[in-house]
């Protein structure tokens, strides 16, 4: 992968790599992207995508407001402000 | 096989015994590594541990990674609560790979050690699930399957490792790396009790649209087909032993049939494409402030923040993010992760063919047990081709278990059995019939009575 390429991606990804982590990931991602080329010479056109391994009917709940009972419990992994969670400027 | 969960619910425990067995497992694990946490409060029932990307109220759930670190789940997941009751008790959780990503258990901090012999691995990503099931004479262990996580360790620990059919047991409570892929299965050191948790926890859930409700069979197969394939990069050693566990199925009436998918070695890659893709995906949900490690700098702007939270990842981790999110971009994503995903279509729909009237069956790893150190060595293309025997059957969804067979120079093989969708009884069956002529062995015996 191009240099230019591997900082876009790095970029979009949101990770900061440290000088040797890069030149390790960036060698990895080559053998790795030719083992994956190995598929290419597969032809399985004629199958349709499988986003799951088993056939899986639509199941729809009923759209009714349903009260939790534990709310506080959900805020105890986060620093907390009123009854908000506080996070990083957007 | 009478099986230890209905053995040890009929006899009388001495008072102290879970004190004991707590105390004796902390001595343990400050050698093998094997919990990230114990539960010191067990007072009743049979024990059972959970895998650390298995949620557990109030208990921390880190999947093994800094990222979450001190992440409390406020739930348990499905799994854990048709468990809990009168006749279980929650003893700890397990340490693996982080996320899943691994198939050595080295990917954690203090990674576990095998139970039969501390130089070796015990296998990943559910290691220390694993290594529990061999050391705990009553005991069963909840864990979690993607690629091969379940009959990887099995094989290495020397015990039965069961992945059901995707959608049995509800994935409500998993801390996602591949939602298309990740199973809740059982690993115990018998396959009765491996039946008896299963049907606890298996069924329908709300909270779980992928869980399907499809009735469970049970369907007997006389025909054992081994795939040509398979065995190509299988360690002599290996394969001499496998022989001699065709030579016995067959003595007990199974026909063995040799059968070839010329495209099954691409199912390697084409589950390493699906699951970076999606578990790209899932870890974007670790930001710094919602679960685990918090990032204490809140006047950064969001996408700073963001990365100073994504430092915490492992280099597998990272690497993983970086492929997965590169498989999916607008400009290769049919080459890729659409390939792969017919791929997967027409591989489900070679080995439904294979599995119409038989099971298919191999040995589980095409490695003997490695050193930890030279486990430390292999690249990752090395390593991911690893997972060759184990990936087919979970990239198809379909039930498999991992069986101890056969013991090469103290160290013990696991063999694996694959039937067709929802047909996961039946190998629990042909695993009990195994296990009323092979006896296990153990190097420890924690908890016994």
């Amino acid at each position: 992968m191009e240099s230019e390429n591997f900082e876009r991606l790095l970029k979009i990804c949101r990770l900061r790599l440290e000088p040797g982590e890069k030149e390790a990931i960036k060698k990895d991602i080559g053998d790795i992207l030719d083992y994956f080329n190995t598929i290419e010479g597969v032809e399985c056109d004629k199958y349709s995508p499988s986003y799951h391994p088993v056939s899986i009917a639509q199941k729809k709940r009923a759209d009714k407001v349903e009260p939790f009972p534990d709310t506080a419990s959900l805020l105890k992994n986060s620093k907390i402000y009123r009854f908000y969670v506080v996070g990083p400027k957007i | 096989m009478k099986g230890g969960i209905k053995e040890f619910l009929e006899k009388d425990r001495p008072e102290g015994y879970y004190e004991d067995l707590t105390k004796q497992l902390d001595k343990l694990n400050s050698r093998l590594h094997i919990f990230a946490s114990i539960n010191k409060d067990i007072d009743s029932g049979f024990p059972f541990s959970v895998k650390d990307n298995i949620c557990v109220s109030g208990i921390e759930s880190a999947a093994s990674s800094r990222i979450l670190k001190g992440y409390m789940p406020p739930f348990d997941a499905t799994a854990v609560e048709r468990l809990r009751g009168k006749d279980f008790g929650f003893l700890g959780k397990t340490k693996m790979d982080e996320f899943g990503f691994g198939t050595f258990g080295l990917n954690c901090d203090g990674h576990p050690l095998n139970p039969f012999d501390e130089k070796y691995i015990t296998g990943g990503s559910s290691a220390g699930a694993a290594a529990a099931a061999s050391v705990i004479k009553y005991h069963v262990s909840i864990a979690e399957s993607t690629g091969g996580s379940i009959s990887c360790p099995a094989a290495f620990c020397g015990v039965v490792g069961f992945t059901p059919t995707y959608g049995v047991i509800s994935r409500y409570g998993i801390i996602d790396y591949a939602s298309s892929l990740d199973k809740i299965g059982i690993m115990s050191r018998n396959s009765s009790d491996i039946r008896y948790v299963l049907d606890r926890i298996k069924g329908p859930d709300r909270y779980d649209t992928t869980c399907v409700d499809s009735k469970m069979g049970s369907e007997k197969a006389k025909k054992l087909v081994v795939i040509e394939q398979l065995l190509k990069k299988v360690d002599p050693e290996i394969l001499s032993s496998f022989d001699k566990l065709l030579s016995k199925l067959q003595n007990m009436g199974y026909l063995v049939e040799h059968k070839s998918i010329p495209f099954i070695d691409k199912a390697i890659p084409a589950y390493y494409i699906i699951s970076m893709a999606e578990a790209s995906t899932n870890l974007a949900r670790y930001t710094g402030f919602k679960y685990g490690l918090k990032v204490p700098d809140f006047a950064k702007g969001y996408n700073e923040f963001f990365t100073d939270a994504r430092d915490s990842f492992s280099l597998e981790a990272k690497r993983r993010i970086v492929l997965g999110t590169f498989v999916r971009s607008a400009s290769v994503k049919s080459r890729y992760y659409e390939k792969a995903l017919r791929l997967r279509h027409m591989l489900i729909e070679s080995l439904d063919a294979i599995l119409k009237d038989g099971f298919m069956i191999s040995p589980t790893m095409p490695i003997k047990t490695p050193k930890v150190l030279e486990a430390e060595k292999l690249g990752p293309v090395e390593a991911y081709s690893m997972d060759s025997i184990t990936v087919p059957p979970n990239l198809a969804g379909l039930p498999h278990v991992s069986f101890p067979y056969d013991y090469l120079k103290g160290m013990p093989l696991g063999a694996q059995i694959v039937t067709k969708h929802f047909n996961d009884y039946a190998l629990l069956d042909f695993v009990g019939k195994w296990e009323e002529q092979f006896d296990y062995k153990f190097k420890y015996d924690v908890g016994a009575l």
